[in-house]
């Protein structure tokens, strides 16, 4: 049944691996000449490889080697360097970031938060070097940037969470610990100290937007592989000479919500829910603590916040005689 | 106005799956057909019976209004009106316009000589909204464990649904439901971006062929999944999303009571650590 | 091939399903609900995983009634007891050999048999303290106990020391060094409920009046830089995990989530709690705190760094939102239920000490608030 909706490939072909075509200004040349893999060609290309290092390339696998490399040492170091508790316990494990006491001290020592610091500079430098690789592949193709940009939406929230958000507070503390359920719990905390992040608006757009781009992919995904009988992801080629794939994926929608993207069209939507998503997000957190201390309060003055039956209850606390 | 330059030919009869001829017309842009009546019938009921229940609460702000299901001491019976029973009645209309409106796909799929994939993929979507308003509520005895509708009380649903397990990010489920959307909204973004970058170029240049596009993601991580494998992925990562997302609720509750931290007690007592 | 790779595949997907449901709860679910309806506020328990109450020894022998000679006047060295009468005093004794001491050693536990009125063992002095704390929890701390107030047992349950206790945390075992350093969190311990959040709660809220309260009651910043930090707000909750844990409860049992700090979304429970913590504070300070130097320096009473085992919310509840179920010992401990006037020479008999009330409290009432 499954291949029969097109969800693999039932004949693969094979030639001349495909070496791309010739890059312009670049430094270096591609690297190996790629090779097939049968199962991977199930599903999509099976081709992998060549691939182009550069190098701003490795300058960025260099830095995230190094955020890896310490933040899996301080974590292997909290257990003693014992391998069999440093697997067990890993996904516990953290990095946390330096305490309130540091303030936004740019010297904080190694072991009080120091070490985080030098991996989320590490981890940072990798991102940006990313950027600009993906710029600069972009342009020697000739091709236009937008996957750079996207990335960059990406980035600013990374750095939001991680370094402005923290400097305009004054304090490391605000950071993000690296682990797999530290950072949970800093979600969750986060969430709880600023009165719950459900009413911070930007909060409530960037969940839609992520939920929007899931939406999204799964309608476009899905519309591309039911016209794939007529073509339909050969994309470019619909887009600057639309074809009856086209014409199907866009009637299917007109007819059934009364309003059809275009074969370019959809990508831009695509492309800015996805984008929008990181950037709304990273507005709500920039705004939470330096604009807005409590977003449950904030909802409650601005009328958003839904009323329940009281419970009557008191702050013990306010009580006569009372004890501390 | 209501059609495309290319539509005309596209307008055949035919591919319904009910009712045969007598519903297979348009209006405007839309395709009616049998599911479609049922659709728009449904569909209304349920928004008119929200509109009046939201008439009876205190308030006309949108932020605000909020139709709740029942007490849990109505079990799995019906409520009165006003103690959730609206409630009830809005759940069943919106199954039934989302059931129809998958079905109205289907139609229009077999017309246009498609493939079934957005309905396909639509039912994942239902499947999750059914996990929350019906699946769990049924499993744990009572409809008063769905969540109401409100724009911002629904949300207080999830936050206190959420708190009973003490720390809900610990829900193995929904770790893998949010690793799903977050990978697939940066999938969404890549595959925008790279058709986008491909067929608006530099300045000056000609729009660039798959084999550009490919090049790219070859040069830049190794390996390019290509035209049609991305929208294989983005389909998958997407469902894969929905689902785990109706599964990481479904097991909250009927599956496990406690703090999903002390879930994942099982792993650190594996007897490989000894 | 084929079906070598479906049969492949059938086995991973029933593998994959297998180690996400381990240790799941298939059985039975009891729920309350806690709040307006749909706002989701629900205790949902698996009823065989659900902590039941342990058998409660009996009584040794049936209360005699008062009046006689006070144990004052009959025994010496009587500090806190002395005006209980000697029948209802030996009782009492039966009953705390019964709740504490270990069965093989019975009285001789805190006594010197030779001489029973001797404070050589150490143990002896601090039950005195620890009578002494029972009372005041009874009286004084009625907020949190009510009416069904504790006994010793509540907490020791048979042993010479309560099974549920802590300590100060060790900290970096190498100052200055990342070596063995958990930053007192990410320690997998069931104080937090197993999660990741910090177990300093302990000391910062149940020994030290750290303010407990992260959110601010005003919805913008103040600038004032006396706001807490996001790792405060981890060290706050994770006090609250240990707290529902220790109750079988989860976080609705008190708060309303959407805005944990509004008490008029709150329940009841949560005074109660909030009265608990001060209690609990007021035991570890007061009562426990000033046996620091009557303590012998072993590590059966003494953590790390030397100060004495302290009590939390588990040491009573120990999974029950109701310790013991709810069942109350008072009435066979009628003097544990506040001080009692000291036996002087030649005075009038003191008023008996208000009688204890048994209730059986519904702290979890199953109907809900109605619009």
């Amino acid at each position: 049944m499954a291949r029969y909706q097109n969800m693999f490939t039932q004949v693969q072909l094979r030639g001349p691996l495909e070496a791309g075509p010739p890059l312009r200004d670049a430094t270096f040349t591609r690297t190996g000449t790629g090779f097939y893999n049968y199962w991977l060609g199930k599903f999509g290309n099976a081709q992998i490889g060549p691939v182009y290092l550069g190098t701003l390339g490795m300058a960025s696998l260099m830095f995230a080697f190094l955020a890896f490399e310490i933040i899996g040492l301080n974590m292997f170091a909290s257990v003693n360097w014992n391998p069999v508790q440093f697997v067990r316990q890993l996904p516990w494990l953290a990095l946390e970031p330096p305490g309130p006491e540091y303030g936004f001290s740019l010297f904080v020592p190694l072991a009080k938060g120091g070490w985080w610091m030098f991996a989320g500079f590490c981890m940072t430098t990798s991102l940006i070097l990313w950027f600009l690789r993906t710029y600069r592949r972009a342009r020697s193709l000739g091709m236009g940037t937008h996957v750079a940009w996207a990335f960059a939406a990406g980035i600013f929230l990374i750095i939001t969470l991680g370094f402005i958000r923290p400097m305009l507070m004054g304090s490391w503390a605000e950071a993000v610990p690296f682990g797999i359920f530290p950072h949970l719990d800093w979600t969750a905390a986060f969430s709880i100290r600023y009165g719950n992040l459900f009413y911070n608006p930007f909060h409530c757009l960037s969940i839609a937007f992520l939920y929007g781009s899931t939406l999204l992919f799964a309608m476009h995904g899905a519309t591309i592989l039911a016209v794939g009988r007529y073509g339909g992801e050969r994309e470019i080629e619909q887009i600057t000479d639309r074809g009856t794939a086209s014409e199907r994926a866009a009637l299917f929608w007109r007819w059934t919500m009364g309003f059809n993207a275009t074969m370019e069209s959809i990508h831009r939507w695509a492309w800015w829910f996805a984008v929008l998503t990181p950037l709304t997000g990273g507005i709500g957190i920039l705004l939470t603590g330096t604009v807005v201390d409590n977003w449950y309060l904030w909802a409650v003055t601005h009328h958003y916040a839904p009323g329940y039956p009281s419970t009557g209850v008191i702050d013990p606390a306010t009580l006569p005689g009372a004890p501390k | 106005m209501a059609l495309l330059s290319f539509e005309r030919k596209y307008r055949v009869r035919g591919g319904t799956l009910i009712g045969g001829d007598l519903f297979d017309f348009w209006v405007g842009p839309f395709y009616v057909g049998f599911f479609g009546v049922t659709t728009a019938i449904s569909a209304l009921l349920g928004t008119l019976l929200i509109v009046y229940a939201a008439s009876l609460g205190p308030t006309w702000n949108i932020w605000l209004i909020s139709i709740a299901p029942p007490d849990i001491s109505y079990g799995l019976a019906l409520a009165p009106l006003r103690e959730g029973g609206f409630w009830q009645v809005i759940t069943i209309c919106a199954i039934v316009a989302f059931v129809s409106w998958a079905l109205r796909e289907v139609e229009i799929c077999r017309k246009l000589g498609i493939g079934y994939h957005v309905p396909f993929a639509y039912g994942f979507a239902i499947f999750a909204y059914i996990s929350l308003e019906v699946i769990r509520p049924f499993l744990l005895g009572a409809w008063g464990f769905g969540f109401p509708y409100g724009i911002f009380s629904h949300l207080d649903w999830v936050s206190n649904t959420g708190y009973q397990y003490l720390h809900f990010h610990y829900n193995p489920a929904h770790m893998i439901a949010v690793s799903f959307f977050f990978v697939t909204g940066g999938a969404l973004a890549f595959h925008g971006a790279l058709v986008l970058s491909s067929v608006n170029p530099a300045p000056g240049e000609a729009v660039k062929s798959p084999e550009y596009e490919d090049s790219f993601f070859r040069d830049t991580i190794g390996y390019s999944v290509g035209t049609l494998g991305i929208h294989r992925l983005g389909l998958f990562c997407a469902l894969s999303a929905g689902f785990w997302s109706a599964i990481c609720i479904i097991i909250s509750g009927p599956l496990w009571t406690r703090g999903w931290p002390e879930w994942w007690s099982w792993w650190l007592n594996l007897p490989i650590w000894s | 091939m084929k079906r070598f790779t479906q049969r492949t595949a059938l086995v991973a997907v029933g593998g994959l399903g297998l180690a996400l449901l381990a240790g799941c709860e298939i059985g039975p679910k009891q729920s309350t609900q806690t709040g307006y309806r749909g706002t989701g506020a629900d205790q949902i328990v698996d009823v065989k995983h659900a902590v039941k109450t342990a058998a409660i020894p009996p009584e040794p022998y049936p209360l005699p009634p008062d009046g006689g000679q006070k144990a004052g006047e009959a025994y010496q060295n009587v500090k806190v007891l002395s005006g209980v009468s000697t029948e209802r005093f030996n009782h009492l004794m039966a009953e705390i050999s019964q709740w504490v001491a270990p069965p093989e050693q019975g009285c001789a536990y805190c006594h010197n048999p030779e001489n029973m009125a001797s404070d050589e063992k150490y143990t002896k002095v601090v039950a005195r303290r620890m009578i002494q704390m029972t009372q005041q929890i009874n009286s004084t701390w009625s907020p949190h106990v009510q009416k069904v107030g504790v006994t010793c047992y509540t907490c020791h349950r048979g042993n010479g020391v309560p099974q549920y206790k802590w300590a100060l945390p060790a900290g970096a075992p190498h100052p200055g060094s990342i070596r063995g350093d958990r930053h007192n969190q990410n320690e997998l311990s069931a104080d937090a409920a197993y999660s990741d959040l910090p177990t300093t709660g302990f000391a910062d809220y149940l020994l030290d009046a750290k303010t407990i309260r992260v959110n601010t009651t005003q919805a913008l910043p103040k600038y004032d830089g006396k706001g807490a930090s996001v790792q405060t707000a981890e060290e706050s909750y994770g006090l609250m995990m240990h707290m529902s844990k220790s109750l079988g409860v989860n976080c609705t049992f008190c708060h309303n989530t959407r805005a944990f700090a509004a008490w008029n979304l709150s329940r009841p429970q949560r005074v109660t709690a909030w009265y608990g913590i001060r209690m609990v504070r007021d035991v570890n300070n007061a009562y426990i705190g000033s046996l620091q130097s009557v303590f012998p320096d072993n590590h059966d009473r003494k953590g790390p760094h030397g100060d004495p085992y302290k009590v939390n919310c588990m040491t009573c509840h120990q999974g029950q939102n109701l310790p013991l179920g709810g069942v109350s010992l008072m009435a066979q401990a009628p003097a544990l239920w506040g001080s009692v006037a000291a036996y002087t020479k030649g005075a009038a008999a003191p008023a008996a000490a208000p009688g204890p009330v048994p209730v059986a409290l519904n702290a979890m009432p199953a109907t809900a608030a109605k619009p």
